[in-house]
């Protein structure tokens, strides 16, 4: 019996490690995939370009923090920039290409493109080593429900849930944010009210493009990084916008806890093989492209 | 107050308008009358810009609209209720209300607006917070009316408000339209719905393949032996 009961003690303390495990990746990821989400709600447009800019952001975040200026002040000018690179692939490249089911594979190409020449060009830049961003907190922790957690993941999990609340206020609470909404669903009715829809593309392709580079940056502090960081962030982008369907902050959160928690947990597992966890997410998008097409929410687009 | 003179409108090899002309004075209610796909959607798409005419011109107040870019027509004060309702089904009502008056002209005056509406369907008001996509028919097609009052345009066009609808609701939206058109508002109505159109019409024009085949005020229409037999089928 006393056995019995030590044993239990011990999986609940590990549980709730798992918990607040899964809870801190989750901010991450709903934050990385809400703008790759957003891009597609609006214009119909997978942005295979994300993973490039994930990576720009995780670069952008290491340069800065070298000369001195600490990840989280970088946050504002990193965003700031990459929204405005965002409005210029917007309206230098993405814009020039035809419109509705007839340009999807122009657009995949074009977007695949640029995220081979955003790698490149950090090969060129930062050569392929890995490359960590360690600042003075990295290592430090504070007691939580009995466990210890990263201070520094922590934080990363305060401004993934702060963003999240930000661009949820901005969707449902302001005009531009109701004008996005109702650009995705109907942007012949959005002209005929005086929206102009391609202004609201420009904004939703540098707020997409933002959120990946301010995504990548959270990342950077956690993660070593070298130029083909980004792609397993796209994959797992995916896998939370099909999970959560497109658009709904609340569905989103959602989703990239389901795929925390399904990488987490499995790690607690005696003699699981970690590089397994990267295969969680592909089972992960097959089983519910296979049982639950539309996403475990429904087909709904921005409401 | 509208003047489209001699459009020719085409989707891609597909001419639908050639030379259509119409005018619509201050306060009148005109009607577009004509059977499917004779050019009456296209010609309404050719007024709000949505489609660009390859030939003739579209004034309004006197001013072209050629170089006016389509999202700034609900500024100069024309808004289009569309065929099929075209709402944002998973906004509310509210916002769907709202966007509305996106238009900087419109948007002082949104909440002054936006009880009038309300005022006018009290329907709207009861189903704010409901996604318009939930809606009935007759309620959806009260929320399109309402969210083209909101951007308060001197001319109003409405592309076959009675589609789809339940025979007590047609008669509830033509009476909306004669209270509009009473309250001073001009209105362009285009209906397959003959018989009612001209009921509330002071003038019509009949629309085939692209061209106004008859025009005239909404009496001579209805005595019309063509008309009648093509259209009213008597």
């Amino acid at each position: 019996m006393r056995h019995f009961k030590r044993v239990v003690g011990l999986k609940l303390s590990r549980i709730v490690e798992l918990i607040i495990n899964s809870v801190l990746l989750a901010g991450l990821y709903a934050t990385m995939a809400y703008g790759l989400g957003l891009i597609y709600g609006v214009l119909r447009i997978v942005n295979l370009a994300h993973g490039g800019v994930i990576m720009a952001g995780a670069y952008a975040g290491w340069y800065l923090h070298e000369l001195g200026v600490d990840p989280y002040l970088s946050l504002v000018p990193v965003g700031v920039a990459s929204f405005f690179l965002g409005v210029v692939m917007y309206r230098g490249l993405v814009y020039r290409l035809p419109r509705g089911a007839a340009g999807g594979v122009q657009s995949l190409l074009l977007l695949f493109g640029l995220w081979l020449i955003l790698r490149n060009i950090a090969y060129l830049l930062f050569t392929g080593n890995d490359q960590t961003l360690r600042t003075g907190y990295s290592t430090k922790a504070v007691t939580l429900a009995g466990e210890l957690v990263s201070v520094n993941r922590m934080a990363v999990f305060a401004v993934a849930i702060l963003i999240l609340i930000i661009l949820h206020i901005l969707l449902t609470q302001t005009y531009v944010g109701k004008a996005i909404r109702a650009v995705a669903q109907n942007p012949d009715s959005c002209t005929l009210v005086g929206i102009r829809v391609e202004r609201i593309y420009s904004l939703t392709f540098g707020l997409g493009t933002a959120l990946a580079a301010i995504a990548g940056l959270l990342g950077a502090t956690l993660f070593p990084f070298n130029p083909g960081f980004g792609s397993s962030e796209l994959l797992k982008s995916f896998v939370v916008v099909v999970l959560g369907g497109l658009g709904s902050v609340a569905g989103t959160a959602i989703a990239a806890l389901i795929l925390a928690v399904a990488e987490v947990f499995p790690t607690a597992i005696p003699g699981f093989p970690t590089y397994l966890t990267a295969a969680v997410g592909f089972v992960l998008l097959v089983l519910v492209l296979v049982l639950r097409p539309g996403g475990l929410f429904g087909q709904r687009v921005l409401g | 107050m509208l003047e489209v003179r001699a459009i020719d409108a085409a989707y891609g090899d597909v001419q639908v308008l050639s030379g259509l002309s119409l005018q619509v004075q201050e306060k009148e209610i005109v009607t577009l009358l004509g059977s499917n796909g004779a050019g009456k959607t296209t010609t309404l798409r050719c007024i709000t810009g949505l489609l660009a005419p390859r030939k003739g011109e579209v004034t309004f107040k006197n001013q072209p609209l050629s170089k006016v870019a389509a999202s700034e027509r609900a500024g100069l004060g024309i808004a289009l209720v569309p065929e099929g309702r075209e709402l944002w089904p998973q906004l509310t009502v509210r916002e769907n209300l709202e966007l509305g008056a996106y238009d900087k002209r419109s948007r002082a005056r949104a909440a002054q607006n936006l009880d009038r509406v309300h005022a006018m369907f009290p329907r709207l008001l009861e189903r704010r917070s409901q996604v318009a996509g939930s809606l009935s028919g007759g309620e959806q097609q009260m929320c399109a009316i309402g969210r083209a009052l909101m951007s308060e345009p001197s001319l109003l066009l409405l592309d076959e408000p009675s589609l789809g609808l339940a025979p007590i609701v047609v008669e509830q939206v033509f009476e909306v339209i004669r209270s509009l058109h009473a309250s001073g508002m001009t209105i362009l109505l285009v209906e397959q719905n003959l018989a009612a159109a001209l009921e509330i019409a002071t003038r019509g024009y009949v629309i085939e393949t692209g061209q106004v085949k008859l025009s005239g005020s909404a009496s001579e229409l209805k005595a019309d032996p063509k008309i009648r037999a093509a259209y009213l089928g008597l």
